[in-house]
């Protein structure tokens, strides 16, 4: 299981690593990096965490390919780099990291992409975090506003009380990348519930129409695809205040893959899922019978939204039934529906008639 | 009153025939004025063995009216003053009526046709400018048609000094007519003119002064093509009874021998058994019904046994490809690309007629990957521009499946797509074209048969390439990941550990295990020979012996030098070294050049090997294929049979064994027929 790690043995994990490399070359040998299979296919239910988490399924990556070999060189790179770090007490994005790439040589990144993926890679090889690696991300941290309290450290070091209703402006709360206990601390609340948002218009829309005082919640806009920070601090406040979290999405396969990786834990992490995701939280809407019982405004699906609803047909983590259920109604509606068509009834109707009507179904 | 009719007669002539004429659109007509002129300067090179140096230059005269003035300068022998006006100003003048063998030009009706056609449009005269070598100076003339008497009427004759310039035509005309870009232009024309004679320098200055130079590219000039008698097969009724009647032969026998080609002194004596016809008859005494017995007996309808009589193929001499390598250089110089495939099929016959088919490919960058490939058609050499569609030439092209060649194809059927453009040539005694036009070729199923087997050919050689270059990555991607990412690895590793640096030989030979051959194939400008090195590495665990081999230009006339390791020549134009021990993580080099070779000839060997363990960057020898060259350089260094050898002792000659009749169409065999480049494996 993820969990921090002291510099001494993110160090002898990184080194493990190495090790594998190094001894298989004296041994005459191609080097070689052994790690799981990071698709669909390799995802379990863990019913101690809750939680999926790859299974047991491996891949080792050898140096007899071209592709293969450099992305042992360019792992062999990133773990000197992280090692300096380390030592000299710095840390870094990872575009940083990316663009510091171009000095490695043969080990240079190709794009961003590459070295995330590395990055990601070593984490679950080495069972570290990549705050561990002194690696930063670069993606947007979710806004949040609602009446509760915490306090983080800023960068002076200064412990700073904050409540995410009267401190704040109209965008809330900023969610930084890291919010982990060493920076952000949970102090009190007066809330019901956590709602997690999609669109920064509905976010919006919310706030304006004071829904989180009305309903006693707090809000938070996950910008699309949610960082790792947004659901890691779901994940915390769900717990650590015992609230539940509901989740309103567009209602198209995309969201669906958000809400799972939410609730359920996203493929390309599933290593830290017991981390990030949430599995009390609750799907709200846009539901696929709410496009009909709504008579929303919808667009037909795309190609690819169907391959996409497809996909989750086999999809472990959409195995209830549901799911099930849900995904083969849309497609057999064929159509998909945004979280603000629900504005065809006017602009109060998502906080006087839409989301009372659900979250009375969920019993909130 | 007559003089009128005259006039009128010769403009409704035009008028009735301007398509077949190849004046039926102002486009068309600039292109048919600028082909008549560079066609004959071409021929009249050839002729006099002359490498040919053409400028052709159209200037815009009168926007409005689509009045352009075409001028075309050669440096062939130019034409003695006498002549100058019978070739420009009289219809069927020419100098290769009746002659049996491949030119361009063949009615005497061309360049008469540019003058005529300049004379109703703009009512001036031509002008014309010629030296012969032996006068010290050039006639200048303007000729213009006598409407009435069908005759060149010449003015402002005089003799104007040429300079340096020995001997040359210059022609100068003005006419009605469109300059267009595209397709379908002078600038195209000249182009694929100047691909199919690499050994001719052509300048083209168009209407906005731009100039567009197409350089020789070989001093050869095309093989001299020699006239032949005519073939039985081919021969139709009139032609027999012209023949037959203006012989003076005595006897049969003599004139079908002496007349025709293919024809020996047997053949000579069973063709009038079969006809019914005396040996010792005079030619001129023949009946119409006599002539009809001989023709029906040329045409195989009466037998002998049970079958037709036996002849001999026309003689093929009187054909001129253009060759493998030139045409190899003619598309390389107007496409800039890398990989040239080409084949020039053996001569074959046709209805009597001899023909042979050439075609070329060339494929890579430059080229659009997503549009129909360029169909490059010519006959006897000349550009065809028009008609793609219903052409024989196309049809071949078209009957092919190229998508197991690596061309992109719907269906298989039609002309396929991608970065290629594809040359065809027949080159015929006996060009036959679809309408007057000539500008499709018509269908033949004997000519349809040489071109597809030349396509799938080439499309072997494309094949190959495209398998090869893909090889080749991967292999050099080998070797980047043993030279430079394993070694990277190893150290990095060492340095995080702190640990010394492994030894990586067994890690290297576990990741290629293998033997691995890189070749390369390089022009020496300094030395002027084209350079091979091949090196072998031994990457697996054990020794190794092989015995390797390499294709290379032995019949173009190239030497092999500078080869130290030896070897022995194991058929023409494949040479075989024994590699006894290649030791496991040894490298052995071969290194040889290639002398008497152009820049350009020869630009990928090919390497075989023998052997039990493959050989990354090398090709199992095809055993077989090998016997096959070795066959045919046999049959090609027997000696040639006599045509005319069995003339007297007819009687004696023992009646031939049955299974050695040949059918008339087959081919003579050739050795270029089955190549080491174009086989498949
Ligand atoms: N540029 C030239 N240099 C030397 N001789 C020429 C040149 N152009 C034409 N001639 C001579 O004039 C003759 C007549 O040419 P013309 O173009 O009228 O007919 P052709 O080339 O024989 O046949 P075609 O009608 O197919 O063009 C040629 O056969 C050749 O002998
Ligand atoms: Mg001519």
């Amino acid at each position: 299981m993820a969990e921090r790690k002291s510099i001494e043995e993110t160090k002898t994990a990184l080194h493990d690593v190495v090790r594998e490399m190094y001894d298989r070359i004296v041994k005459g040998e191609p080097p070689t990096m052994t790690l799981p299979v990071r698709t669909k296919n390799n995802i379990g239910f863990d019913p101690k965490l809750g939680v999926y988490k790859y299974g047991k399924k491996q891949t080792i990556r050898d140096a007899t390919s071209l592709g293969s070999a450099k992305q042992l060189l360019r792992a062999l790179h990133v773990i000197e780099f992280i090692e300096s770090m380390i030592n000299d007490g710095k840390s870094s994005t990872l575009r940083e990291m990316y663009y510091i790439s171009e000095g490695w040589g043969l080990g240079k990144f190709q794009s961003q992409n590459e070295s995330n993926n590395l990055a990601e890679d070593l984490e679950i090889v080495t069972r570290c975090l990549r705050e561990d690696f002194k690696l930063r991300p670069e993606e947007d941290g979710a806004r949040m506003i609602g009446n509760l309290t915490l306090r983080e450290r800023n960068r002076r070091g200064e412990w700073m009380r904050i409540n995410a209703r009267d401190d704040v402006g109209d965008s809330g709360y900023g969610v930084p990348y890291n919010v982990e206990a060493e920076k952000i601390e949970f102090l009190e609340h007066d809330i019901n519930f956590i709602m997690a948002i999609e669109t920064g218009g509905m976010f919006d829309r919310l706030v304006e129409n004071g829904f989180d005082e009305d309903f006693n919640c707090a809000l938070l806009h996950l910008k699309g695809q949610p960082a790792r920070s947004t659901r890691r601090i779901m994940k915390r406040m769900s717990e650590e205040w015992d609230l539940p979290v509901v989740v309103f999405l567009d209602g198209d396969p995309w969201s669906f893959r958000i809400f799972a990786s939410i609730a359920y834990g996203a493929i390309k992490t599933a290593h830290i899922s017991e981390y990030l995701a949430t599995p009390t939280s609750t799907y709200l809407g846009i539901t696929a019978d709410d496009i009909l019982a709504y008579d929303l405004p919808s667009d037909d699906l795309s190609k690819k939204d169907i391959e996409a609803l497809n996909a989750e047909l086999s999809d472990p983590r959409f195995a209830d039934g549901w799911w099930q259920e849900q995904i083969n109604m849309m497609l057999e509606v064929g159509k998909k529906a945004e979280q603000q068509s629900l504005a065809k009834y006017g602009l109060d109707f998502v906080t006087e008639t839409y989301l009372p009507e659900k979250l009375q179904q969920l019993g909130l | 009153m007559a003089a009128n009719q005259k006039q009128v007669a010769i403009s409704e002539f035009f008028e009735k025939n301007k398509h077949f004429l190849g004046f039926d659109t102002l486009n068309r007509a600039l292109i048919t004025a600028v082909k008549e002129a560079v066609d004959n300067a071409l021929d009249a090179c050839e002729e006099a063995r002359i490498l040919p140096d053409i400028v052709v230059k159209i200037t815009k005269l009168d926007n409005k009216k689509d009045i352009l003035q075409l001028e075309v300068e050669d440096n062939g022998p130019g034409i003695p003053r006498a002549s100058i006006e019978k070739v420009f100003g009289q219809l069927l003048f020419g100098s290769r009526f009746h002659a049996i063998r491949q030119s361009r030009g063949q009615q005497g009706i061309g360049i008469t046709g540019v003058v005529m056609y300049s004379q109703l449009t703009t009512g001036d005269p031509t002008h014309v400018e010629s030296k012969i070598a032996k006068e010290a100076t050039a006639v200048s003339v303007d000729i213009g048609l006598d409407t009435r008497k069908n005759k060149a009427i010449k003015s402002n004759q005089d003799r104007i000094d040429w300079g340096e310039k020995a001997h040359g035509l210059k022609v100068k005309t003005k006419m009605k007519a469109k300059y267009q870009r595209g397709r379908q232009s002078v600038w195209q024309y000249l182009r694929m003119t100047s691909i199919v004679n690499p050994h001719a320098d052509i300048l083209f200055i168009d209407p906005d002064g731009e100039k567009h130079h197409w350089q020789r590219v070989t001093e050869r000039l095309p093989s001299r093509v020699e006239a032949i008698k005519p073939h039985p097969n081919g021969i139709e009724l009139g032609q027999l009874q012209r023949l037959c009647s203006e012989s003076s032969e005595s006897r049969m026998t003599t004139f079908l021998r002496r007349t025709f080609s293919g024809v020996s002194g047997r053949a000579a004596k069973e063709l009038c058994e079969v006809s019914e016809l005396e040996e010792k008859l005079k030619p001129k005494s023949l009946n119409p019904q006599q002539v009809r017995a001989l023709l029906e007996a040329f045409q195989g309808e009466r037998l002998l046994k049970g079958k037709p009589v036996k002849l001999l193929n026309p003689p093929t001499s009187c054909l001129s490809p253009i060759e493998e390598l030139l045409i190899k250089k003619g598309l390389s110089k107007t496409i800039d690309s890398k990989f040239v495939t080409t084949m020039t099929r053996a001569p074959s016959v046709t209805q009597g007629n001899p023909f042979q088919v050439e075609v070329g490919l060339i494929f890579g960058d430059g080229m659009a990957a997503d549009k129909p490939v360029e169909i490059l058609r010519f006959a006897n050499r000349v550009p065809l521009m028009y008609q793609q569609g219903g052409c024989l030439l196309t049809k071949a092209i078209e009957s092919v499946d190229w998508r197991q060649y690596g061309l992109d194809q719907a269906g298989g059927r039609g002309v396929p797509k991608g970065p290629a453009a594809i040359l065809v040539h027949l080159a015929s005694t006996n060009v036959q074209f679809t309408s007057e036009a000539k500008e499709a070729l018509s269908d033949n199923e004997t000519v349809m048969e040489e071109a597809r087997k030349a396509m799938l050919e080439m499309g072997r050689g494309l094949r190959k390439h495209l398998e090869k270059q893909k090889k080749m990555g991967k292999t050099k991607e080998k070797f980047e990941l043993i030279n430079d990412i394993i070694p990277a690895i190893a150290e990095k590793s060492a340095a995080l550990l702190e640990l010394p640096v492994p030894d990586l030989a067994g890690s290297i030979t576990r990741i290629m295990s293998a033997v691995i051959a890189e070749t390369t194939t390089t022009w020496n400008k300094e030395t002027k020979q084209t350079d091979v090195h091949i090196a072998f590495y031994n990457y697996t665990s054990r020794a190794r012996s092989y015995t390797m081999l390499v294709n290379w230009p032995e019949r173009q006339g190239a030497t092999m030098v500078g080869n130290e390791l030896g070897g022995r020549k194991e058929a023409m134009g494949v040479w075989a070294w024994k590699l006894e021990t290649l030791q496991p993580g040894s490298r052995t080099v071969i290194t040889y050049s290639l002398d008497g070779l152009e820049k350009g000839d020869w630009n990928e060997t090919d390497v075989f090997y023998r052997g039990s363990q493959e050989v990354i960057g090398a090709t199992k020898m095809d055993e077989k294929l090998l016997e096959e060259i070795r066959r045919q350089e046999e049959a090609l260094n027997a000696p040639p049979p006599d045509e005319d050898a069995d003339e007297e002792g007819d009687a004696e000659i023992a009646p031939e064994p049955e299974p050695a009749e040949t059918k008339p169409t087959t081919p003579v065999g050739d050795p270029k027929q089955t190549t080491l480049f174009g086989g498949d494996y």
